[in-house]
């Protein structure tokens, strides 16, 4: 796993508590009944902490899912 | 504190742990306010388990209004905001901000104002609730340039004061201190209105922490210092006072050391609340002591007990202040101008608190001083605060008496000692005060929060019992508490304590009597818990029972009778709550 994934996965374990690790990758609005508006906003918001970025609330509607956001987070990251 | 922190804060929780439930009524999405409030409530309550919860989306009033319907909450967090005042003043509303709109602005907060707190009034004893006035600005609505006050802004302002005034008097809401929050948080960096218009939380990240910070030491004040000892020269006052000699130290604005004055001047204020001040010094005492007859003192020499002067090392000087005031280090705050005195007496008392007197840095004095107030400061002043460091004079004589002379028997039965019990002191903040910073002479160290300790009284059966004592020496003023209900033929006592300045006066005796007595029960069962520091108790019981207990036992009103040491005190009772006025 690489440092991005690692440090994204340990994002998700402190907003989602109850997700299981193996279950992460795969996370979504769609399969993590917890992801609501206020989960997606406090995930935003640690994710921030933990790369030391800001994020647009704009992007919060597309930003779904792990993997969109671990994408979003490659692309971050290189620009920077 | 960051938002990660929080959240794990208030995910690694004893799963078992008693729970802390907290309301938080806000109009505005509490998001990333709540998460901060939990934490930092949690990390003033670490054996507890603490939850927030909201109210609905906008309905503040409601929350508060509807709070008695359910079971009572352990705290309410309040964070009012200029937009529960009238929606107007709602940066997501869409509501006109004309000029027919200011004027009726102004009258419908006031009406707001009042639901608000006739909602507070309504809510019964038990929960503790904190509240933040508006924190974040006025949307540019009224007509005048931002520079000036409108008069809305004033009016809206006033009405405020009054509301906030009206809680104050009646004690029952704690409010955030706006400019304290200011410091923490800048005005200009409280807003995100971004966020505001995507997700309904108006608050920066920062400004929640800061908010809910500042929340939580409302909702969950530390346990106020008792005392503090301070050094003399060039702290007390400027100079060596054995060099230049009593009348040449100063505190004063002309001779550029009004520092030491404001310094006087704290010390003298802390010591009219109750607190404790006494003062460690290297000095020849018979300087010191023509230094103290100065009439333009700003603290007064009555104010000070005890004095340690003398050559030896300040450490001993502490225990000793510490043995006569009995309370423990970590109770007390050292101030000393020498880092090297400060660290002497931190090796020896670990637990104390050590300040240096910053004698030459005005900054980092006033800094000092605000922390002392801080550290010591009370919301409310008890009768018993006025007479505390005087009957610790006088106890100190008491002992001296005891202990030299006449044989305990024939002092004990000289010293006119009068003990009260009072009945009728559930309402007392001084009964609540005693039990959570007694460490001594404490049945088993729990500590109540104002909820915790309600709950305890309604239930039926219950039974609180404060003690007071005066004797020739003087007042005591209330120096114990016991607290339990009956069941079946015994009282369960769940809670005693009493005061370390009340010892080897065989008040606990007459307290047990008076129990057995009252309730006519055969026995008491003692919620009893071995703690680092209540060995005083425990020796009690061990003369009682003829050994120490391990836990909870019970004590029949037959152990009781053939071990009780015979005893001297007038009892009176006061059984009517009209007695307090």
């Amino acid at each position: 796993m690489d440092e991005t994934r690692d440090r994204l996965t340990k994002c998700f374990q402190v907003v989602f508590p109850d997700l299981p690790q193996d279950a992460v990758a795969g996370a979504s609005t769609a399969t993590v009944a917890a992801w609501d508006s206020v989960a997606a906003i406090t995930l935003m918001n640690v994710v921030e902490d933990e790369f030391s970025i800001e994020m647009d609330l704009d992007d919060l509607a597309n930003l779904d899912s792990f993997e969109t956001l671990y994408s979003y987070l490659q692309k971050r990251l290189q620009v920077a | 504190m960051k938002i990660t922190e929080a959240l794990k804060i208030t995910q690694d929780v004893w799963r078992d742990a008693r729970p802390f439930a907290v309301t938080l009524a806000c109009g505005f999405t509490p998001l990333h306010l709540q998460t901060f409030l939990a934490a930092h409530v949690q990390q003033a309550l670490p054996d507890r388990k603490v939850t927030v919860s909201s109210g609905l989306y906008g309905g503040l009033v409601g929350t508060i209004e509807v709070i008695n319907e359910s079971p009572l909450p352990d705290g309410l967090v309040i964070a009012l905001e200029w937009a529960d005042l009238d929606a107007r003043l709602d940066f997501r509303s869409a509501g006109s901000w004309g000029r027919s709109a200011t004027n009726d602005i102004v009258a419908s907060a006031s009406s707001v104002l009042d639901r608000v707190a006739a909602a507070l009034l309504r809510i019964p004893a038990g929960p503790r609730v904190a509240l933040s006035l508006p924190t974040l600005p006025l949307p540019p609505l009224f007509h005048t340039a931002g520079w000036l006050a409108s008069r809305h802004e004033i009016g809206l302002q006033a009405h405020l004061a009054c509301f906030v005034a009206e809680l104050a008097r009646d004690g029952r809401v704690v409010t955030v201190n706006a400019q304290r929050l200011a410091e923490e948080s800048p005005a200009a960096e409280r807003l995100d209105l971004k966020s505001d218009l995507y997700t309904g939380l108006p608050y920066t990240i920062h400004h929640a922490d800061k908010l809910a910070s500042q929340l939580a030491l409302a909702l969950v004040p530390p346990a106020p210092k008792k005392g503090i000892i301070s050094d003399l020269d060039d702290t007390l006052w400027s100079g060596i006072v054995g060099e230049v000699g009593p009348e040449a130290v100063t505190w004063d604005l002309a001779s550029h050391t009004q520092l030491h004055g404001l310094y006087q001047k704290l010390l003298a204020s802390l010591g009219d609340c109750g607190t404790l001040i006494a003062v460690a010094s290297k000095n020849d005492p018979a300087v010191v002591e023509k230094a103290f007859q100065r009439t333009d003192l700003l603290l007064r020499p009555e104010q000070v007990f005890p004095i340690e002067v003398h050559w030896k090392a300040k450490s001993g000087s502490v225990g000793r202040i510490l043995e006569t005031w009995n309370i423990g280090a970590d109770s007390v705050i050292f101030v000393d101008d020498s880092p090297m005195e400060l660290a002497e007496v931190a090796a020896a008392h670990p637990e104390i608190e050590c300040v240096l007197f910053p004698k030459d840095d005005y900054d980092a004095c006033l800094k000092m001083m605000r922390h002392l107030r801080d550290r010591c400061g009370k919301e409310q002043i008890s009768a018993d605060d006025s007479v505390r460091l005087e009957s610790i004079r006088q106890g100190a004589a008491f002992r001296e008496q005891a202990t030299s002379g006449a044989a305990p028997e024939s002092f004990l039965a000289q010293i006119d000692a009068v003990v009260t019990f009072d009945f009728a002191a559930a309402g007392e903040a001084r009964v609540l005060e005693l039990v959570n910073k007694t460490n001594q002479f404490n049945l088993n160290g729990r500590r109540y929060t104002e909820a915790d300790w309600q709950k305890l009284l309604v239930r039926p059966g219950a039974l609180l019992l404060a003690v007071s004592y005066e004797d020739k020496f003087g007042p005591l003023g209330t120096i114990a508490v016991v607290a339990g209900e009956m069941q079946g033929g015994s009282f369960h006592a769940e809670a005693w304590v009493m005061s370390c300045r009340a010892f080897a006066r065989r008040i606990e005796h007459q307290t047990l009597k008076m129990l057995f007595e009252t309730t006519g029960a055969r026995e008491i069962a003692f919620d009893f818990v071995p703690t680092a520091k209540n060995g005083p108790l425990r020796d009690v019981f061990a003369g009682l029972l003829g050994e120490a207990p391990a836990g909870a036992f019970r004590l029949t009103r037959s152990q009781f009778e053939e071990r009780c040491p015979a005893l001297y005190h007038e009892v009176r009772e006061v059984r009517r709550a009209e007695a307090h006025g």
